[in-house]
């Protein structure tokens, strides 16, 4: 008699809490508090973190200013994905650019590229044209490259899993092929499942 | 019967809140060779849990050799429990205006038990003069 009572009372509590939780498809702030947290992969805000936290030590190092013609021109090398994922390095890189540009300290090239491919073939197309006709060379070589690779390590302790990316930058003077500055940045998640939010 | 279930109860709550506990001991030089240029600062506090928990010691700033503006916060936790916030810093040029850059970078972070620890950022740009840190709890 009890069971036949409450247990359409429980399922009922059951089903309004969960209803209670559900959200409708809304936006919130990219990299904000209230995104998705997952431990298996790399979020949009540990890409955010690693590319702030990386700009900044890199600017502070003042290793971009010791050209003899700022603004120091950059190149984007190899970045290795050593994680167990899929991932377009561009979410990494491409702030770490926006950020330089920004700060007026760097500037990237797009028609020099990793084994000869530029990422603006046009433009490539354009300077070589240019420079055919011109006796005077217009391209001007990277005064530093940009290297890296990005690591996961993954452990798991009963239900608990728990996830830590490197990040790692290299910044190379291609005259000495020195590191004149490195940079790493560490994010662990922890968790028994994703969740929303911090 | 009871009395074995009350047991096991409060066993299990000294278990669950001990957990949470965690405190810090440190131990500094006590004659400090770097002076820290303080920043006389304004707050703004409408999370009044967050800041009697983790209160803000100090503000000081520096500038860069390359001519960029750095911010260092120091934050204590008042409590004896970790304290879970996240934090992001905003910068203004000399006029006042928020240099928008990227997507404002929240960080999350932790603050052990009676912990003092420092945050800090570096401005995006050798223009920013100003700025601002918000403290959310997490």
């Amino acid at each position: 008699m009890k069971n036949k009572i409450l247990f359409p009372v429980l399922a009922a509590t059951v089903s309004l809490v969960g209803a209670g939780c559900a959200t409708n498809a809304h936006y919130v702030q990219t990299g904000g508090n209230q995104s998705v947290v997952t431990i298996g992969q790399i979020n949009i805000q540990d890409y955010m973190q690693a590319a702030d936290a990386m700009t900044g030590e890199l600017l502070a190092s003042g290793a971009l200013g010791r050209v003899a013609n700022p603004p120091a021109v950059l190149a984007i090398s190899r970045i290795v994905n050593n994680t167990g994922q899929q991932i377009d390095i561009d979410l990494l890189t491409k702030k770490i650019r926006v950020a330089l540009l920004q700060s007026g300290k760097a500037v990237t090239t797009t028609t020099m590229g990793l084994g000869g491919t530029a990422e603006d073939p046009m433009a490539q197309g354009l300077q070589q044209e240019n420079d055919f006709k011109s006796d005077v060379k217009s391209t001007r070589t990277p005064d530093f490259t940009l290297s890296g690779k990005i690591i996961q390590l993954a452990v798991k302790a009963g239900n608990t899993s728990q996830s830590t990316y490197s990040f790692q930058l290299s910044l190379t003077d291609p005259k000495s092929g020195l590191a004149v500055w490195e940079g790493e940045k560490e994010i662990t998640k922890q968790g028994t499942r994703s969740s929303v939010g911090f | 019967m009871k009395t074995g279930l009350f047991l096991t109860f409060s066993g299990a709550l000294l278990l669950a809140v001990s957990g949470c506990k965690t405190s810090v001991n440190s131990v500094e030089n006590a004659q400090k060779t770097g002076q820290r240029q303080m920043v006389s600062d304004q707050r703004a506090v409408t999370d009044k849990k967050l800041y009697n928990r983790v209160s803000i010691v100090g503000v000081n700033s520096t500038m860069t050799p390359g001519g960029f503006l750095k911010v260092q916060i120091e934050l204590l936790n008042n409590t004896r429990s970790p304290q879970p916030f996240s934090y992001h810093f905003e910068w203004f040029d000399s006029n006042g205006m928020q240099i928008t850059t990227l997507a404002p970078v929240e960080v999350p972070d932790q603050i052990q038990g009676g912990e003092d620890k420092f945050v800090s950022s570096l401005a995006p740009t050798a223009e920013c003069r100003d700025f601002r840190v918000k403290f959310i709890a997490n």
